[in-house]
Order: structure tokens, then C-alpha cells, then sequence
């Protein structure tokens, strides 16, 4: 029975180890975009059957029927058009032994809303995020995004002037932090291009097309004309678009300055359920600008048409995600094309092609904005849709791509994925290694593989250190409201914890990341020998953990001089992990 | 402070001066007149950086100009 257990442990690793299946993008009969050719049908035949067999049937059920192309011949696949009652047709056609299958002719068309704005075709950037086929997903209804820059050309007052392709666009309230007013126009142009970027009147038959057309803009003016303002305006609008119901906070702003006000600014619009997402920096350094580097915003590099990270664009430790910002040294045609107004005289609408971090951010907030359309209830899951969605070379985390290229697309289908927010693949892992970590016991020695699991001091130790009390958050979420930060860290596993406590980021700390915890639980169970299964527990799911994290490209290990030694110190640690567990394992039952 | 260095235009954001200094820094230029924002003059700025700013730019230290010479 134990052996059973065993192989039972083993499988489940093995199918852990499956590959993911690849994502489809085929549509299939019943979904929306492919509908039923009228009095068409498809017959598959045997592969094989000759070309004179497929007419004599033809000629005995009465259709005209002829093999689909050239590859007919081979794949026998033929359809027949002007059948008066497809039903009855097919009915008799399956009865025939050398017909593998029969069906009524579908007419597929891929799912795509093209906009009809003139400069549309333009857009390239728009293209690179799979726009036309998000759209038919989600355009970020009623969504607010707040655009904390030099203000919007959102109304004719006084010589200030609404851009035309933002006519009909929606608007919330918003505020004016430079002149202390309720009219936050743009006297630079900078605030305007990124709202367009956003939600540009899309399919107006004027001008471009933005991301998130359907979403609510908040104006917010903290920029003066020049460009430039202090910490003090900008932390004070984040924490009034929070509270006048912003979802999406846009910063396509930043300097080299660390200000503890704005950090807290930004943990407090995190902790209101907003998504703070910011420019990384156009320093071309490896170093991200702030605000973009504080722990709860997401840091958006830039990237040219040619999907390669731009020269100007900083990145690092704390990037998230690269999005199009443009590349104008690619020639023209190769920036971020939006409506703004002139930036000599702001009285002047234009259309101009800027290139910057700051072109890059719209992208992603606009993104933001349809994921929370689409049913994403907290940034957590926004940001995990964003991450999981984006179109990655590595396959995992980077400093000069963070989790990978901006895909609304792909961050759409990512949400539609997204169950419970647990991993259990570590907890599986740990279970399959159990088994074999027995199998490596003599029988003498040997506990049995449930009489191990079962037992609660060491069942709490392995969930904790694999899942995380991860049904702490989500019923704390239901009954009480907003999780205690207590919550939230039990609801990790216990090695992500350090980051949550210390916010430092990406990054995993290589102390939490290895055997050093259960290193220690183990000097202290030599001396207490009943901690002996709460300690196999903890090094048996840290060993699943790191095991796993390894074999995933889990997240890069901050500290290590290079980025390629994470995964050997955690085979390394996973390792270490694993051997502690045995020895807890077989004292036990040698007692 | 004093920085010594070059004057760039860069076709960023909405274009942005600024100071490719001596000192191994790039600083964005807030303030000064047209005579002193020439691509490739080399000059000598008399200025305070400002740590609270920030801004569209995003390319470094902005340094407001108080004063400058002409190389």
C-alpha cells in the first residue's frame, strides 16, 4: 500500500512537469466570430478514399460535392454548397462507412474590432498590444483613470481648447494642484498625448485611436507649464484620485529623488484597490526613476517597433513590465502617435508623435482599465493579469524586461484563467518528494507516506511554507473588508514573506529563498525532539518550494552578483532542504 | 553649486535641454535663456539641483539655473 502511495506521489510530479498546454487561438463552432455557412456542409472522408469514390457518392445523395483544395485529395476533406436541408443530408451521409465525419460548413472570422480613425493604421503601438482583439473584450467601461501630468485639453475656457479627438470622451471630476483650481487644462501638451493614449475618442472617423476608449479620464494638474513639479502636489493627487474613486492612477513622471510622502501616497492608493502604474525613466540606466520604484507601483520600461528596449529607457531591479514608448531613432513613423495640443502654443490641437517611458505607461494603465472592466476586483489580480498576459523571451522575470512585453490581449485571457490565487504546484512538488525521500528510507525506518502528510504538526508547516494560508485573504475579503497586513503575509507562503514585510520589490531575498529556516528549526528540534514533525513539515515544503521555484525561472534572487547563480542556489537550497527532512523523517521513526 | 559641462537637446517627451556634465552626470535644465540652451555649447552653470522635483523628462537631477557662463 505504501508503495502505492508512493507512485502515486511520483505521478503527481510528473504531471506537475507536464508542459502547459500551448494557448489555442482558434475559434471553435458555437463561439462568437464563427457562425454556419446556409445550405453549405463539410464531409471528411476516410483518408485516402479515391476522387471517383466522392463523386459516386455525390451522385447517390444528390450533392454537388467537391473536394476543398488540392490537399482534398490527400486529407479527403470535401464540402458541398446548395443543400436544401443540411439536417437530413447529414444524417444520411453519417451512415456511410467511409465518411469519418460530417458537419455543417462554419465560417470562421477572426475576433477584431478595427476602428474606422483615419491614423489608425498608424499605430503600430496599438497593433503590438493585440488591440483589435481585446476591444471585442473589453474597452474599459466606465473605469477612471487618473492622469496625474500637466493636465488634459479636455474643455474650451478662457484660451484653453478641447483637442477634437477628445470630443465625446468621458471625464470625472478632477483638479488643478499647480494653480489651486477645478480646471486642470494642459499649457504643455505632455498630459494630453498620454490621456490619449488612454482613451482617445476611438472610432470617430477623427484622428487616433487609444487603449481604454471607454474609460472615464481624471484630469489631475501637477505639472507645471515646463513639465516640472514637486513630490508634495503629486502624492497629494494620488491620494485624491484614490479618494474621488480612481481605479488606474497614470504617473508618466518621475525623478531621481526618494520621497517617503509619495511612497506612502502610493501604498495608500494600493491599500484603496487602485493600481498605481508609473514611468520607469528615460535615464537609460539601471536605475528606475521614482515613483516608479516604490514597492506597489508598476514600473513601465519602453520599447520600439521593433520590440526591443529602447536606447533612452532605464530599467532594473524594479521594472515590471516594457509597453511601446516609441524609438525615433528607427526614423519617423516610429514614435507614439496621439492628439494633443502644440507644445509652443497650447491653444494650437495637433497631432504629434512623442517617444518616451512616459508614452510607454498610458499603454499599461489603459490595459488596467480593461481588466478591471472585465471583472478583476483588486490590484493584485490586475497586476498578476498584467504579468501572466505579457509576451515574455525569457519566460521569466528580467531587469531589462520585467515580466515581459504588455499584451491586452494576453492579459485578458490571463484574467479569464485566474482561479483561486494559489500555486500548488510547490505543495505537489513536496508530496512527490516525500514520496521518494521514503522510497530512499530503509523499511525499518520507514513512515508511511499519509501517517507523514496527515499528521497536523506537520500538515501546517508543509501548507505554510508551499500555498500560504491563502484562504485567509479571500475570507477575511468576503466577511471583514480589507485584509490586516498580518493576513495578507499568512496568506503567502512563509518564503515570499520577507517580501511583503520589507517591500523590497521583485526581487526574493536568498535568505528566505533557502535552507536557513529550516536549518535552524532543525538545531532547535536536536534539542526538543517533539518539534521533529513540524520541522520535516517546514523543510519538506521548502524543499518543494525552491525545488519548484527552480524549475519554473521562479522570480531572480536579489544580492547574487549575477542573475544565472539563482537557480543553481536553489537547487542547491532545495536540496539541503530535502536531506534535513529525511533525517527528520527517519529519527522519527527510528525512535 | 558649479557644473561644468555640454549643452544637448533630446528628443524626449516633449524635448528637453540638457547638461552633459564634467562630473559624469546628465542634468535637465530648468531655467536660463535662449543664449545658453545652444546644442553642443560648452558652459558653466551656477545652480541648485532641486531634490523635491520631478517631471516629464525623467533623464536626471533638474538643476535650476541661477547663473551661467559660456565656455
Amino acid at each position: 500500500m505504501r508503495s502505492v502511495w508512493c507512485l502515486l506521489g511520483v505521478l503527481s510530479l510528473a504531471a506537475a512537469c507536464a508542459p502547459q498546454p500551448a494557448r489555442t487561438k482558434v475559434t471553435a463552432p458555437g463561439t462568437p466570430g464563427a457562425s454556419a455557412v446556409p445550405h453549405a456542409l463539410v464531409v471528411d472522408f476516410r483518408d485516402g478514399t479515391p476522387a471517383e469514390v466522392v463523386a459516386e457518392r455525390a451522385r447517390q445523395w444528390g450533392l454537388s460535392l467537391r473536394l476543398n483544395s488540392v490537399e482534398g485529395v490527400r486529407s479527403g476533406i470535401a464540402i458541398a454548397e446548395e443543400v436544401d436541408d443540411v439536417d437530413a443530408a447529414l444524417t444520411r451521409i453519417r451512415r456511410e462507412a467511409d465518411v469519418e465525419e460530417a458537419e455543417p460548413l462554419v465560417r470562421m472570422e477572426a475576433l477584431a474590432f478595427t476602428p474606422n480613425d483615419p491614423e489608425f493604421p498608424k499605430q503600430w503601438n496599438l497593433r503590438m498590444l493585440h488591440m483589435p482583439e481585446a476591444w471585442e473584450r473589453s474597452r474599459g467601461k466606465g473605469v477612471v483613470v487618473a492622469v496625474i501630468d500637466t493636465g488634459i485639453a479636455y474643455e474650451d475656457r478662457g484660451d484653453f481648447v478641447q483637442v477634437p479627438d477628445l470630443a465625446g470622451a468621458h471625464f470625472a471630476a478632477g483638479y488643478d494642484f499647480v494653480h489651486d483650481t477645478e480646471h486642470p487644462n494642459d499649457d504643455n501638451g505632455h498630459g494630453t498625448h498620454v490621456a490619449g493614449t488612454i482613451a482617445q475618442r476611438t472610432n470617430n472617423g477623427v484622428g487616433v485611436a487609444g487603449v481604454a476608449f471607454e474609460a472615464r479620464l481624471m484630469p489631475l494638474k501637477v505639472l507645471d507649464r515646463a513639465g516640472i513639479g514637486n513630490s508634495a502636489d503629486i502624492a497629494d493627487a494620488i491620494r485624491w484620485a484614490v479618494d474621488h474613486g480612481a481605479k488606474v492612477l497614470n504617473l508618466s513622471l518621475g525623478g531621481p529623488g526618494y520621497s517617503a510622502v509619495m511612497e506612502r501616497a502610493v501604498a495608500y492608493a494600493r491599500t484603496k484597490g487602485a493600481v498605481v502604474v508609473c514611468a520607469a525613466g528615460n535615464a537609460g540606466t539601471g536605475q528606475v526613476s521614482y515613483p516608479a520604484a516604490y514597492a506597489g507601483a508598476v514600473a513601465v520600461g519602453a520599447v520600439g517597433p521593433d520590440g526591443q528596449l529602447a536606447p533612452y529607457s532605464s530599467w532594473g531591479e524594479a521594472l515590471d513590465l516594457i509597453a511601446p514608448g516609441g524609438n525615433t531613432r528607427l526614423g519617423p513613423g516610429n514614435g507614439i502617435l496621439q492628439a494633443t495640443i502644440d507644445r509652443t502654443d497650447f491653444r494650437k490641437p495637433v497631432l504629434a508623435e512623442y517617444q518616451g517611458t512616459s508614452m510607454a505607461t498610458p499603454h499599461v494603465a489603459g490595459v488596467a482599465a480593461l481588466l478591471f472592466a472585465a471583472g478583476a476586483r483588486t490590484p493584485d489580480e490586475v497586476e498578476k493579469a498584467l504579468f501572466q498576459g505579457a509576451a515574455s523571451e525569457a519566460g521569466a522575470w528580467t531587469p531589462r524586461a520585467g515580466h515581459g512585453r504588455l499584451d491586452a490581449l494576453g492579459a485578458l485571457e490571463a484574467l479569464g484563467k485566474a482561479g483561486l490565487p494559489v500555486d500548488w504546484a510547490p505543495l505537489i512538488w513536496s508530496a512527490a518528494l516525500l514520496a521518494l525521500l521514503l522510497l530512499s528510507l530503509r523499511v525499518k525506518v520507514r513512515p508511511g507516506f499519509l501517517n507523514v502528510l496527515l499528521n497536523p504538526a506537520t500538515l501546517l508547516p508543509l501548507l505554510l511554507s508551499t500555498v500560504g494560508l491563502w484562504f485567509l485573504k479571500l475570507l477575511w475579503q468576503r466577511f471583514v473588508g480589507h485584509p490586516p497586513a498580518a493576513a495578507e503575509v499568512l496568506s503567502l507562503p512563509i518564503p515570499d514573506w520577507e517580501r511583503i514585510l520589507f517591500g523590497r520589490g521583485r526581487l526574493a531575498s536568498p535568505l528566505m529563498y533557502s535552507a536557513l529556516l529550516p536549518g535552524i528549526a532543525a538545531l532547535v528540534a536536536l534539542r526538543w525532539r517533539a518539534l521533529r514533525p513540524v520541522v520535516a513539515g517546514l523543510s519538506l515544503g521548502f524543499a518543494g518550494f525552491l525545488l519548484y521555484a527552480a524549475w519554473a525561472k521562479a522570480p531572480g534572487i536579489a544580492y547574487l552578483p549575477f542573475t544565472f547563480l539563482a537557480r543553481p542556489w536553489l537547487v542547491l537550497n532545495g536540496v539541503l532542504a530535502a536531506l534535513l527532512c529525511r533525517s527528520m523523517l527517519r529519527r522519527e521513526a527510528g525512535r | 553649486m558649479k557644473v561644468r559641462g555640454t549643452v544637448e537637446f533630446r528628443e524626449l517627451e516633449m524635448g528637453v535641454w540638457v547638461l552633459v556634465g564634467e562630473d559624469g552626470r546628465t542634468y535637465q535644465i530648468a531655467g536660463g535663456r535662449s543664449s545658453l540652451l545652444k546644442e553642443g555649447q560648452r558652459v558653466e552653470i551656477d545652480g541648485e539641483v532641486d531634490e523635491a522635483a520631478m517631471g516629464v523628462a525623467m533623464v536626471g537631477p533638474i538643476l535650476r539655473v541661477r547663473r551661467y557662463r559660456v565656455l
